[in-house]
Order: C-alpha cells, then sequence, then structure tokens
C-alpha cells in the first residue's frame, strides 16, 4: 500500500495510506478515494451511500467555501500545490481549520518540497506527500527548525508576543 | 531603537542554521540549482553577473553604530570594502561567495540584522520615514508599526508564496518620504476626528512595466485594526492575484482589474470575518513602542553661536547647511543628511571605512541613530547645532560632505546592467554622466530641488517614473538605449511621469538633461520647482528643446 | 565562433570552458568553430552540476585581432562593473582585456533567456 507523512500527536510517521486519487475520467475501484471538487458535486452522495470514505482534491483555483457544506461527510481534504510558489493552498488550508472548523486530515499533494513544511504545518496541513524524497524525520526537524512563530496560526504555535507576556 | 529579545535573536539563529544545512546540501549536490535557487533567494541572495549577491534587509532603514560597523567589517572581510545601499532602504553585497553566505549570515544574526524576505513573493522590507522620530511633523511614530510588521511579516505562514512580491510603506504625517503611494500597500499615518490615530491606506500603487499611483481603499483605519486589515488585504491577494503572468501578478493588475471600490469591498468582507482576533494585542503594541521612546535630548534654545560662527567662517559649511540639513522637532538640534552622491561616484555605494565614520559620528553626536533613505543616501537624525561642524568635518574627510541632497546632482540610480542580470543597460554610469554635468554647485543650488532616477531595467528598482526626470534603460538590438520621462514623483503628490519622445543613446542623455534644465530656468516662475514648471508648462518646451537637433 | 560560460557555483565567478575544466579568463576560453563541438561541451558543462551554474553559449566577434563577445553584456562579465575599474577581472589589464574593452560588438545576448529566468 502506498504511504504518505501523517503528523499525529505531534510526531511525523509513515502511514499507510488507504485512499486511491482518481481522475476525472478515470474508474472508480473499490475502497477509498479522492476525487475532485467537480466529481464529487456529482457523484459524492452515491460514494458515500456505498460506505466508502471520500476525500476531495482541491485545486488552488477552486474556492474553499464550495466545501463547507459538505465538510461533515468528508474524510479529508487534498490541497494541490501544482508549483511550490504556488501559494494559494495555504489559504484554503488555514481557512478550513481556523474558519470552518474542519478537523480532519488536509494533504498536502504536488509539488510539496521540505523547505516548505514549516509554513505548510503552520496553516493546519497535518499530511504530505512530498515531492523531494524527504522522509518523515526530515520534516519533523523542519517544522521544528524555528523555535519561535511572530504569528498566530492554525497550528495553535503560541505566537512570540504571546510567548513574551 | 528596537532591541531584540531573546525570542527575536533565536528566530534568527535557527534560520541562520537552517540556511547553513541548505548551502551545504547545495554544495555537496544533493539539490539542484532550481531547488536551491527558491532557498537562496528566501535569504537574500542572488546569483548576478560577477558573482553571488547579498541583500540584507535594514527594517525601516534603521541602523545603530554596531550593526553599520558590522556592515563595514562584512563588506571588508566578504566584499571588496564597500557596500551598496537601495531604494528599498536595503544594503546589498556584490561580491559574495556562496561558500561564505552561512558565515555572513551569522555575522549579521550576531547584531540582529538578517536578509530574510528580502528577495522572494513574499511581504518584503518596510520602508518608513526616514525622519522618524525626529521631525516635528509626526503624528505617530512609524517605526512602531514597521517593526511590529517586521515580526508579523517574518516567515508568516500564509503569506510567504504570495503572487509575487509585496512592499508597504509606512509615513508619520501627510508628509511622505517613503514613496507610499507606489508601494504595494501605503500606510499614511493620520489622526482622527477623536485624536486616536490610524492610517490611510493606500492600495496597489506600484512602478515596473505598469505603474500606478495607487487608489486609497480606506481614509481612516484605526492604528489598532492595522494587522486584521493587513491579512484581509494580503488574503484577498493571495487568493484572487494572477499567477499565470509574472508581469501581471503584483496586487496593483488585481486592484486595477476589479476596481478600487470592488476590491475595497471585498477587503472589507475579509477583515470582518477575521475581526479583532486578526489584531497584535494592546500589549505587544506597548512594548515596541517602549524601544521607540523619545531621546533624552538636551534643552537648547534654537540658535547655536558656535555654528553660526563655524558656518560664517567656512563657505563649504554654509553650503552643507544650506542643502543637507532639516528641522529637527527640538530646539538646538537638526536632522543631518548625508549624501552618498559624491560627484563621479555610484549612487548608493559607501566604502567600509566611511561606514566605521557614520558609526563613530552617530555614536558621539547622533544618539546612536542611523537611517537609511529610499534615495540612497543616510540620515544621522539627532544632531546637535553645536556639534555640526565637529560632524561635518567628520564627513569631509572620508569624502561624505557633498552638499547636494535634493539637488540634480543626488541621482537614484540601481545597480544596472554593471551588476544585475536583470538589467539591459547600464544605470551607474549615466548617473555619473550627470553629476559630473551638475558639479558646479552653486548651479546646482540655482536650480533647487531636481529629482533625477534611473533604473536599468522595466523592473524600476531606480523608481525612474516618479522621478521628477525618470531616466529608463532600454536594450535596442544589444545597444544601450535611454528613455526619459518627466513630471513624475514619489511624494505625497505622487504621479508618474510621461515620456519625453523617442530613446537616447547614452552619450546623449547627460546633455539632453542640461538642455531641459535650461528650459527649466528660462520658464520657471516665483521660485518654483522644476517639478511644478513642468506641470505648469507640459512636456512640449522640453521636447521640442532636446529633439530640436534631430527635426 | 563561439564560447561557454557559466558561473562557478561556489563563488559565483565568471567561467569559461577550456577543455571540460573552466577557466577565469576569457582569453584562455576554448573556442568553437563549429557549432556541434560548442554544443557538445554545452551538454556536458550541464552535468556539472556541483560545479557551475547554468552553462550557455556566446557568439564572439573580432577585436583588434583577438576574439571577444558580442554581446555587450558579455563582455562586461568578461571584464567586470564599468564603475569600479578596478574591481573584477579587468583590473589585471593587459593586450587581452583592452582588446575587450575597445569591442564595439552589439547584439542581444545568447544567454539573455537564462539570465532573467536566473535571478
Amino acid at each position: 500500500m502506498p504511504t504518505r507523512i501523517k503528523l499525529q500527536d505531534g510526531e511525523y510517521r509513515l502511514v499507510e495510506d488507504p485512499f486511491t486519487t482518481i481522475g476525472d475520467d478515470a474508474g472508480l475501484p473499490p475502497g477509498d478515494v479522492i476525487i475532485s471538487l467537480t466529481r464529487f458535486q456529482t457523484e459524492g452522495d452515491q460514494l458515500l451511500s456505498e460506505g466508502r470514505k471520500v476525500g476531495v482534491r482541491l485545486e488552488p483555483a477552486e474556492e474553499v467555501e464550495a466545501l463547507v457544506y459538505d465538510l461533515p461527510r468528508i474524510a479529508l481534504v487534498a490541497v494541490v500545490f501544482p508549483k511550490y510558489r504556488d501559494g494559494r493552498s495555504y489559504t484554503a488550508a488555514r481557512l478550513l481549520r481556523e474558519r470552518y472548523g474542519f478537523e480532519r486530515e488536509i494533504r498536502a499533494v504536488g509539488e510539496v518540497l521540505r523547505e516548505q513544511a514549516g509554513f505548510m504545518a503552520r496553516v493546519g496541513i497535518d499530511a504530505f506527500s512530498p515531492a523531494d524524497g524527504s522522509t518523515p524525520e526530515d520534516w519533523a526537524r523542519a517544522t521544528h527548525r524555528q523555535r519561535h512563530v511572530y504569528q498566530r496560526a492554525a497550528d495553535r504555535r503560541t505566537p512570540a508576543f504571546a510567548e513574551r507576556e | 531603537m528596537y532591541r531584540y529579545d531573546t525570542l527575536d535573536k533565536e528566530f534568527l539563529a535557527d534560520r541562520a542554521a537552517e540556511f547553513r544545512e541548505q548551502v551545504g546540501r547545495r554544495l555537496a549536490g544533493e539539490i539542484t540549482e532550481d531547488q536551491f535557487k527558491m532557498i537562496r533567494l528566501m535569504n537574500g541572495l542572488y546569483l548576478q553577473l560577477h558573482a553571488y549577491m547579498l541583500r540584507i534587509a535594514v527594517p525601516y532603514g534603521a541602523l545603530n553604530p554596531t550593526q553599520m560597523r558590522a556592515l563595514a567589517q562584512i563588506g571588508r572581510k566578504y566584499d571588496k570594502g564597500y557596500g551598496h545601499f537601495t531604494t528599498r532602504t536595503n544594503l546589498q553585497f556584490h561580491w559574495i561567495k556562496l561558500a561564505d553566505a552561512p558565515d555572513i549570515l551569522d555575522a549579521l544574526a550576531a547584531v540582529d540584522m538578517h536578509a530574510i524576505q528580502t528577495s522572494g513573493n513574499c511581504i518584503r522590507n518596510t520602508t518608513a520615514d526616514p525622519f522618524a522620530g525626529a521631525t516635528a511633523e509626526e503624528i505617530d511614530d512609524p517605526r512602531v508599526w514597521s517593526e511590529a510588521i517586521r515580526q508579523w511579516s517574518s516567515l508568516h505562514p500564509e503569506f510567504s508564496f504570495l503572487p509575487r512580491k509585496f512592499k508597504v510603506a509606512i509615513t508619520g504625517s501627510a508628509k511622505d518620504r517613503t514613496a507610499a503611494k507606489v508601494h504595494d500597500i501605503g500606510l499614511m499615518m493620520r489622526r482622527g476626528r477623536d485624536g486616536a490615530f490610524g492610517f490611510e491606506v493606500i492600495v496597489g500603487g506600484g512602478l515596473g512595466r505598469t505603474p500606478y499611483v495607487g487608489p486609497t481603499i480606506n481614509e481612516f483605519l484605526p492604528a489598532n485594526r492595522l494587522f486584521s486589515y493587513l491579512e484581509a488585504v494580503l488574503r484577498v491577494y493571495n487568493r484572487h492575484g494572477r499567477r499565470d503572468n509574472i508581469y501581471k501578478a503584483r496586487i496593483k493588475i488585481l486592484v486595477a482589474a476589479l476596481g478600487a471600490e470592488e476590491f475595497a469591498r471585498q477587503v472589507k468582507e475579509e477583515w470582518e470575518k477575521i475581526g479583532p482576533a486578526g489584531d497584535l494585542p494592546d500589549t505587544e503594541i506597548a512594548r515596541i513602542r517602549g524601544a521607540f521612546v523619545p531621546m533624552d535630548f538636551d534643552t537648547l534654545v534654537n540658535r547655536s553661536e558656535a555654528f553660526e560662527a563655524a558656518k560664517a567662517a567656512d563657505p563649504a559649511l554654509a553650503r552643507f547647511a544650506r542643502n543637507n540639513l532639516r528641522e529637527h522637532k527640538r530646539p538646538g538640534y537638526t536632522i543631518v543628511e548625508i549624501s552618498l552622491k559624491a560627484i563621479g561616484e555610484t549612487p548608493g555605494d559607501a566604502t567600509s571605512d566611511q561606514m566605521d565614520v557614520v558609526a563613530d559620528l552617530a555614536e558621539r553626536y547622533g544618539h546612536g541613530d542611523i537611517r537609511v533613505t529610499h534615495e540612497q543616501n543616510l540620515v544621522l537624525p539627532h544632531v546637535k547645532l553645536d556639534d555640526l561642524a565637529a560632524v561635518h568635518a567628520g564627513l569631509k574627510a572620508v569624502g561624505l560632505a557633498t552638499p547636494n541632497v535634493n539637488l540634480i546632482s543626488d541621482i537614484i540610480a540601481c545597480p544596472g546592467l554593471d551588476y544585475c542580470a536583470l538589467a539591459n543597460a547600464r544605470a551607474i554610469p549615466i548617473a555619473q554622466d550627470i553629476a559630473r554635468t551638475f558639479a558646479d554647485q552653486d548651479r546646482a543650488e540655482l536650480i533647487g530641488e531636481l529629482k533625477i532616477k534611473i533604473s536599468g531595467c522595466i523592473n524600476a528598482c531606480g523608481h525612474h517614473h516618479v522621478g521628477h526626470i525618470g531616466i529608463l534603460g532600454v536594450d535596442k538590438k544589444g545597444e544601450e538605449f535611454y528613455q526619459l520621462t518627466l513630471g513624475g514623483s514619489g511624494a505625497e503628490d505622487a504621479a508618474v511621469g510621461s515620456m519625453l519622445g523617442p530613446a537616447l543613446p547614452a552619450g546623449r542623455v547627460a546633455g539632453a538633461i542640461d538642455t531641459m534644465v535650461d528650459v527649466y530656468l528660462r520658464e520657471r516662475q516665483d521660485g518654483e520647482r522644476f517639478l511644478d514648471t513642468f506641470r505648469r508648462t507640459g512636456v512640449t518646451p522640453f521636447k521640442e528643446a532636446v529633439y530640436a537637433d534631430a527635426n | 565562433m563561439r564560447a561557454l560560460t557559466a558561473n562557478r557555483l561556489t563563488d559565483g565567478e565568471v567561467v569559461f570552458w577550456k577543455a571540460g575544466a573552466w577557466v577565469e579568463r576569457f582569453a584562455d576560453a576554448e573556442l568553437f568553430e563549429d557549432a556541434e563541438a560548442g554544443e557538445a561541451a554545452e551538454a556536458s558543462a550541464k552535468t556539472q552540476q556541483t560545479v557551475i551554474v547554468e552553462p550557455y553559449l556566446i557568439d564572439l566577434i573580432e577585436s583588434e585581432s583577438l576574439w571577444a563577445p558580442l554581446s555587450y553584456r558579455e563582455r562586461l562579465r568578461a571584464l567586470g562593473p564599468t564603475n569600479h575599474l578596478h574591481h573584477g577581472k579587468q583590473a589585471e589589464g593587459g593586450a587581452a582585456i583592452e582588446a575587450l574593452q575597445h569591442a564595439s560588438g552589439a547584439a542581444r545576448s545568447s544567454g539573455r533567456v537564462n539570465l532573467i529566468k536566473r535571478k
């Protein structure tokens, strides 16, 4: 079974990934799937009624608000980074966590490099499919690199201004 | 000045340690140049024509003597004994070795400095009024807010991969010495009806390929709501700014496409959702404010007999005083502008020896405070008139007493093709030519305020669009040509200049400016500035004179 | 006639290809008369990821019976900045440097596209 790096109880681990990512035109295998927002909007009800877990792949140009109504039924959101420099999915993840209270997995897919680890963890992304072969140890090191942070964010780390109080 | 506490220091140390490891991985071949490029740019390290260039942040342009000496020392040890102050009030070293960069970042961190976010599509160094804390015009000290922005924007989890770079400027009053209206966000300090202060928020100004004077999207933002509002602006931009075309990715394009009103509406809607949870606690602002408490100025009278006597005895000092001093809020003190535009030298360059002298003078006579201006000069913001002769003598000894601030030879120029991998043409030699043409200080003073700004490419680091005379280097079939614009301004009366006519070859630029100055002196009424004459007459008389021989 | 140039990884120094290695002086650069030899060298240079950054071929012209880069930008790279004549390779002086300084060709640099992307 394929794997992804998962943040669980503050630890980064390589864990098995029960989800299969399915393209819009591909046939559906049995089991848990990740599908596009478009496909979810037409086939989501059917798939969920079959008892599978369904994750939704959210492209950077898609509005996170389109998912809000269905969040209680969604097993995970895979936010896409088509290029490392495309930072729209940081906003999507942060809003999912902070504004819409989504507590299940948010997974980073696409050009996911360890240099982004600190930013991704801070906006509440907790699962990673790195494109650079980096390991859970690399991610743990990268996300713990800065002993202090200056902002409030979705990871609930204490910002410097609160540490100072 | 703000002093870094343990948290700030550890933040820099952690970042420098990470970069050392990343450089090690690159040199060992574990990461490709493509992957490494992102990393080094996030640490201000560019590869230019002749070597690496390291751009060091000077947050809101403020330096203490220890920091200035550290920069001087880095210049000696790792560069060629000099550095280059930029229009973003940063300092660039142009001859850096990749293998030395981690040691340099450590040396910077030791004096509370860094190169974080001096490149990349993130929130860059904030520019603030270089006279902050010294000018009587000030409503509130912009350094307080700039320091808070420095912290808030450092490794921001959501806004470090924006569509394009993002620059903020803050004034302390309605007077603008930061070019606020041509920034991604310009914050101009205002006093509200109830006496509380806040900001006029200008968004979507910018230079580059598509210059705009930014529209005001909020007439009065209460200061304590600044950070939730910034978050709202950045979020709307991060989500909706264009990413398909690098030349259309700045926020100005989004604001222009939506219209200022619609953009403001979207920001307001987002701002209301964020609410005060997005603001910094008052206690943190108060803590930062505590670092900028007014200095313990002596109680003096406005007139210094020592200074008057020295001026009478030394015409050079008198000339320096006429051109390089600005009014201080306290009697008996003055703001001293140090020109980095010695005739024939490179605009913005300072040698390590000069940096050391400025540090010494600031320590001895200037309350240990030094500023960098976006016009590539330095400032000693708090000098007693009684000490001015000594300060002048100290500056003069190292070639820093050029009495030309705001005059025609006080030229902004980007590094241009002499260094920069992006440039189309050289900027520095054009500045040198013009300065030599106007080396006669009497004539320069007769001409008065005239701001020439030169960029070596359309990216406009030399702010050419907002020069009273702007000069843009272009590449015509491999030869350097220069397009002139007139009537721009980067001050509170911000305007984008209008094109004079066809581009000129390098050898004709200084002559064309001389010709236009003659037109100005002929047309000038009541001692008006070049800019005001141009606004009255329009481009025609200037154009006719410059292209006369071509007709 | 062409030469192959790049910047050295460790210090950013402008370097030129010479028989599989890199030299700092343009005057020491290997000259490619035929296109194929130059392109083969470029392909080989691109595998030297830990030695140099972004190699590319430049066109040359004759100047004072020596060769010089055709484009102004490349002559600047081979010489150093014109505002500090004691900085960079030009500081050494001599006939080879003067030939570069006196060259007057004009063309867009063949490396331009890469340079703009490089930052």
